[in-house]
């Protein structure tokens, strides 16, 4: 039987083209992903081994709430001061102990806009002359506040060259720099940007107070890096400052970093699968729909098989085999692929200044997985059209004509419609109950339930949806409208199957159309009401130098400044509780006044008027029903520790912090780099006009590059283009699956072309043309699209209406249907047709008309 | 050129081709399905076209309605000279001049057979002259099955249903490929009843294949091919009269294969001296033999 399933492949390859190139495209995706992961992570992996090369590191002994624990990841713990890295050089198997000192800057290169690639961090660090980790190449130390050596990746992107003057904004200030050297930190740095300082002007814009999350430790030679742990461990009580600080091997905190930095990549991973195995998905179909047709057509070979013995198992086993089979290739070429693809995401990124490590991403586990799942997805998708051949009765290789009897579609009606109509009900409980903790549950659940609803009963809705949509054809186009809509009513199984895989798709961009014009609508609508600022700064870096907010704030035509400044601190679970490292929590500052003036906030209990040194101002979001005007909040920081009185809670969709405290406050808690503002909101002096404001103020920021002046409109239009962004890679993403809902139409248009020969040869018999047979073609494509596009855009926004009603209270209260986009989608679905049937068409026009009337 | 076969009224003739040459595969393995035919069909009358399996009588017609294209030869139908027409001429010259009634899937099975009988004149996008077509209907008995879809009509209501499209353009000529091959003898005698008054009542042309002596007896006129060639004719048939022209047909078929290859070159050179020359007598040579 193996002989009979693989000969049966090789003389209908070319049948099966399109589904291997459906499975490609599916795997490919997955081990792109896969791949891509694994890029990645030995990218940041030799990152962190690269910028912490240290045998050990010393760093507080407590675990505190808000900031972070040094490498910009883990728990957060108190700072030690500098001088210990003196004290702890002193200690025995200690030869280098160096404070790792750094912080933002913002680089401003060649062209005058600051060196920034992607979305990679910009910073300045200490530049020991002894530092092991990194190696002067070219030029000299940098020394004075005047100086900088640049990472030699960030010295090509900034377009600067050795000798050059440039401005660097470091500690909220700009400074004029000079370039004097490059400096190698040690492989590639997937494009942050690295500027490297004079140690003591490090430390005085990156570390006023004296203190530092992390000492790095280098051992003597010949001293392992447990020796050095246990010694300084043993010295630390005996030194001045050591009493509040730890050691640990710079293995272990090698390790935890890399770990917090592959918990960050498993996201990643699995929110690009989700779309992966979708593309796998409507990948199925394309089989499903391919081995449904082979099998009708070898009807008679089957029922050979049967009736020279074989077994109904052994004619399902080459059904099946064959499935696997094209799944196999197919996959083959998909891991090749995925391979491809994340090569040229490679290049891509590098060509915008993000270098990846280059070892070949592709562990044997990533492609015997992959060709597995591809396997496995192509001989389940091939299992019901097996089953049909099985069952074939071994006399019909007998009879002349050979008929498929298809089964009654009454049952996929009544199930489908049963799904959708619990779907539905669940969707709706959602709605109604949209405070209940369940109602997410039941969104999830209700909306899965109805796409597979409206999947399952999509044959029985085909057959009068059809009528519908092919009336204008009918009308229109003589006779050609008439014989399409016949072609896609006469199998409505396979027009249902053939669209499902585009109402997969065109129900996500539905729903995600919707949910983004609704979001970029409620932000809107929100800032509307929360702000009557005549000006918003914003900052590329998101946080605003300290020195353009003084700048402006001097500047005669500016009236009211009022600055947001933020820390992540800890904060009380409930009245009077000191918070404990787990309780994190927004902390901004805020000049009293400012709320209910420039900030507009509907206070529901207390008055914000009473915000003071001594007290704070919950956000009821996070406050709930805990919290009552006169408990005790307990703010910690690394630094310290305030017990505030509640003054007031406030409502609030803007300020997404939990607590309001004054700006002295917040200077204590969080002095220096610990605080950013990443707000600011303007009004103009009396008499000066917005245009005045706007030159003044647009002038007076200008030096620190990265800060962008808005007024309210351009605030709203840059949240909703941020809005807009997500969904354009949300769109690349679906996309996948909608080329392969494309593929699934050519492949069953040239499929039934092959299949209808005869009735080909009987039209172009009675006188059908070429452009006509190929009309009929094209129409049917373009009905089938049009028929998957709807369908799946009826349910998106169906489902994604709802949303607004369920989650009012997270700020999303606006519902908006973005009709003209979706008629583009609708516009887009014709185009679509009519590429998809470019090829069968063509090839239908192609077949001699005698040639199909004699073909048996 | 001398007129093979019976010399009709040049106005007469509807359909006609000369020296028509069909060669399949080239070299060593080239068939000559047509080897040099000359003959005319007469307007206003039913034709068949018998012959074995092999003989080049579906060749013939093929070749005649434009289904096909000839090697060698011309093909003229209703003044136009087919032979040389482009495929889009072709395909206007099947959809107005020429109706199709073929064996088997006859009808596009999505479209009623009302559809499909006007489906010629929707392609053309010609008005529907509501009285022929309802004689048309009415000729067939079609008139209570008009809603039907071809997979609720019996066999021989979907070749009426066939017969019913072909007609309904006012065709030059019907061209019916095996129209009863398929049919029990019942609905055989409707088909061929049909045909002959659509022949006898509205003066119509057919040009029938088949292989059934009963079916070829309702014609006017029977011509019998061999080997690609016409061998003999019959006016005014009975199924008698053909199944004895048929044997003797068959005894000459089988002569001709006990003779060697050798005669191939003899048999080539006689073609040349016979191009034109009176088939029918070569014919009726065979019959006396």
């Amino acid at each position: 039987m193996l002989r009979v399933t693989l000969r049966g492949v090789r003389a209908h390859a070319v049948r099966f083209l399109l589904s291997i190139l459906a499975v490609a495209l599916g795997v490919a995706f997955v081990a792109g992903t896969f791949s891509l992961r694994t890029m990645m992570s030995s990218t940041f992996n030799g990152i962190v081994e690269a910028s912490a090369p240290a045998d050990a590191y010393v760093r507080g002994a407590t675990e505190v709430a808000g900031g972070d624990g040094g490498f910009g990841v883990g728990e957060a713990r108190n700072p030690v001061p500098v001088e210990l890295a003196d004290e702890v050089a002193g200690v025995d198997g200690v030869s280098l102990a160096l404070p790792d000192v750094s912080g933002t800057v913002v680089l401003v290169g060649a062209d005058g806009t600051a060196v920034q690639s992607t979305q990679a961090p910009s910073f300045g660090l200490a530049f020991y002359e002894d530092d092991p980790s990194l190696s002067l190449v070219s030029g000299e130390m940098p020394s004075g506040p005047d100086e900088v050596a640049l990472e030699t990746a960030t010295l090509e992107s900034s377009g600067l060259a050795l000798g050059d003057a440039t401005n660097l904004v470091i500690g909220g200030e700009v400074r004029q720099v000079t370039v004097v050297g490059s400096v190698d930190a040690g492989g590639p740095m997937a494009g942050a940007t690295i500027v490297m300082l004079d140690p003591a002007v490090a430390q005085a814009a990156f570390a006023p107070q004296g203190t530092v999350s992390t000492i790095s430790v280098y051992a003597d030679q010949g001293v392992s890096e447990q020796a050095l742990v246990d010694a300084i461990t043993a010295a630390l009580p005996q030194l001045d400052n050591g009493a509040e600080a730890s050691a640990v091997s710079g293995t272990d905190l090698r390790e935890a970093v890399q770990s917090d930095i592959a918990e960050m990549l498993g996201f990643i991973t699995t929110f690009l699968l989700i779309f992966a195995v979708i593309a796998l998905f409507v990948g199925a179909f394309i089989i499903a729909n391919t081995f449904a047709m082979s099998v009708r057509q070898r009807v008679r070979e089957f029922a050979l098989l049967r009736a020279v013995g074989a077994s109904p198992a052994q004619v399902f086993t080459v059904v099946v085999g064959q499935a696997a089979l094209v799944g196999l290739v197919g996959s083959g070429l998909g891991v090749l692929g995925g391979l491809g693809l994340v090569e040229l995401l490679r290049v891509v990124l590098s060509g915008m200044g993000m270098d990846l490590a280059s070892d070949i991403p592709l562990s044997t586990t990533t492609v015997v997985g992959c060709l597995v799942l591809g396997t496995i997805v192509s001989a389940v998708a091939a299992a019901f059209p097996a089953r049909t051949a099985a069952l074939v009765a071994p006399v019909e290789a007998m009879r002349g004509d050979i008929t498929v009897h298809e089964r009654s579609l009454r049952m996929r009606g009544v199930l489908g419609t049963a799904v959708l109509v619990a779907g539905a009900a669940s969707v709706v409980a959602a709605a109604l109950k949209h405070e209940s903790a369940t109602a997410d549950a039941l969104l999830g659940v209700g909306a899965t339930l109805v796409l597979v609803g409206v999947l399952v009963a999509s044959p029985t809705l085909a057959r009068t949806a059809m009528r519908f949509l092919a009336a204008p054809f009918v009308a229109l186009l003589k006779p050609i409208g008439r014989l399409a809509r016949g072609n896609v009513i006469r199998n409505p199984r396979r027009t249902a199957n053939t669209a499902g895989a585009l109402t997969i798709g065109m129900a996500l961009v539905g729903a995600v159309s919707v949910i983004a014009a609704s979001a970029s609508a409620s932000v809107a609508s929100v800032v509307e009401s929360s702000t009557n600022a005549d000006l918003i700064l914003r900052s590329a870096t998101f946080v605003i130098p300290k020195g353009a907010v003084e700048d402006v704030r001097e500047l005669p035509e500016v009236g009211k400044v009022v600055e947001i400044a933020f820390t992540s601190a800890g904060v009380s679970p409930s009245s009077g509780v000191a918070p404990t490292p787990q309780d994190a929590g927004g902390v901004i500052s805020l000049e009293q006044g400012v709320l209910g003036s420039t900030l507009l906030v509907d206070v529901s209990a207390g008055s914000t008027d009473d915000l003071a040194d001594d007290t704070a101002l919950l956000n009821t979001d996070f406050a709930g029903e805990d919290w009552a005007v006169g408990d005790t909040m307990i703010v910690t920081t690394a630094v310290g520790t305030r017990e505030l009185r509640v003054a007031g809670l406030f409502e609030s969709q803007v300020l997404g912090s939990a607590v309001v405290v004054t700006p002295s406050v917040l200077d204590a808690l969080a002095p220096g780099e610990a605080q950013m503002i990443d707000t600011v909101a303007l009004d103009a002096a009396p008499g000066v006009s917005q245009t005045d404001l706007r030159a003044a103020v647009t002038a007076a920021v200008a030096p620190y590059v990265v800060v962008s002046v808005q007024d309210r409109d351009e605030f709203v239009d840059q949240m909703a283009d941020q809005v807009d962004q997500l969904l354009v890679i949300l769109y690349a993403l679906l996309g996948l699956s909608l080329i392969i809902a494309v593929l699934g139409i050519v492949n069953t248009l040239a499929l039934s072309v092959i299949e209808r020969t005869r009735e080909i040869g009987l039209l172009r018999a009675v006188g059908l043309g070429r452009m006509q047979l190929a009309g009929t073609v094209t129409v049917e494509s373009v009905l089938t699209a049009l028929f998957g596009t709807v369908v799946g855009l009826v349910v998106g926004v169906g489902l994604a209406s709802v949303l607004p009603t369920v989650y009012s209270d997270e700020g999303l209260d606006q519902l908006v249907v973005p009709w003209g986009g979706l008629g583009t989608m609708v516009v887009l679905a014709v185009v679509v047709g009519i590429v998809a049937a470019l090829w069968p068409a063509i090839r239908a026009a192609r077949m001699r008309a005698l040639d199909a009337i004699a073909s048996e | 050129m001398n007129t093979p076969t019976s010399t009709p009224d040049p106005a007469a003739v509807i359909a006609s081709a000369r020296g028509l040459v069909k060669t399949y595969g080239r070299g060593d393995t080239a068939v000559h399905a047509l080897a040099g035919i000359d003959v005319d069909f007469e307007r206003g009358q039913l034709t068949a076209t018998m012959g074995p399996s092999g003989s080049g009588k579906s060749t013939l017609m093929h070749c005649m309605a434009g289904l096909d294209r000839p090697t060698a030869g011309t093909v003229m139908v209703d003044g136009e000279t087919v032979s040389s027409m482009s495929e889009r001429a072709l395909t206007k010259l099947r959809r107005d001049r020429l109706g199709f009634v073929f064996q088997a899937f006859n009808l596009v099975p999505t479209l009623t057979a009302l559809e499909n009988i006007l489906l010629p004149l929707d392609i053309a996008r010609r008005s529907v002259d509501k009285d022929h077509l309802d004689a048309v209907v009415r000729a067939v008995g079609l008139q209570d099955r008009l809603s039907h879809k071809p997979a609720e009509l019996s066999g021989g209501q979907q070749q009426r249903v066939a017969c019913a499209r072909a007609l309904v353009t006012r065709p030059a000529v019907v061209f019916a490929d095996e129209p009863t091959g398929n049919l029990d003898s019942t609905s055989a005698r409707d088909v061929l009843g049909f045909l002959r008054r659509s022949v006898d009542e509205l003066g119509q042309s057919v040009v029938m294949v088949t292989h059934d002596p009963t079916a070829a007896s309702y014609a006017d006129r029977v011509l019998f091919l061999a080997d690609g060639r016409i061998v003999d004719e019959l006016r005014a048939p009975t199924p008698e009269t053909v199944l004895e022209r048929l044997g003797a047909l068959t005894r000459r078929v089988e002569a001709d294969a006990d003779e060697t290859r050798a005669d191939e070159t003899r048999a080539d050179e006689t073609r040349a001296d016979e191009t034109g020359a009176d088939v029918a007598g070569a014919a009726a040579s065979v019959q006396v033999r």
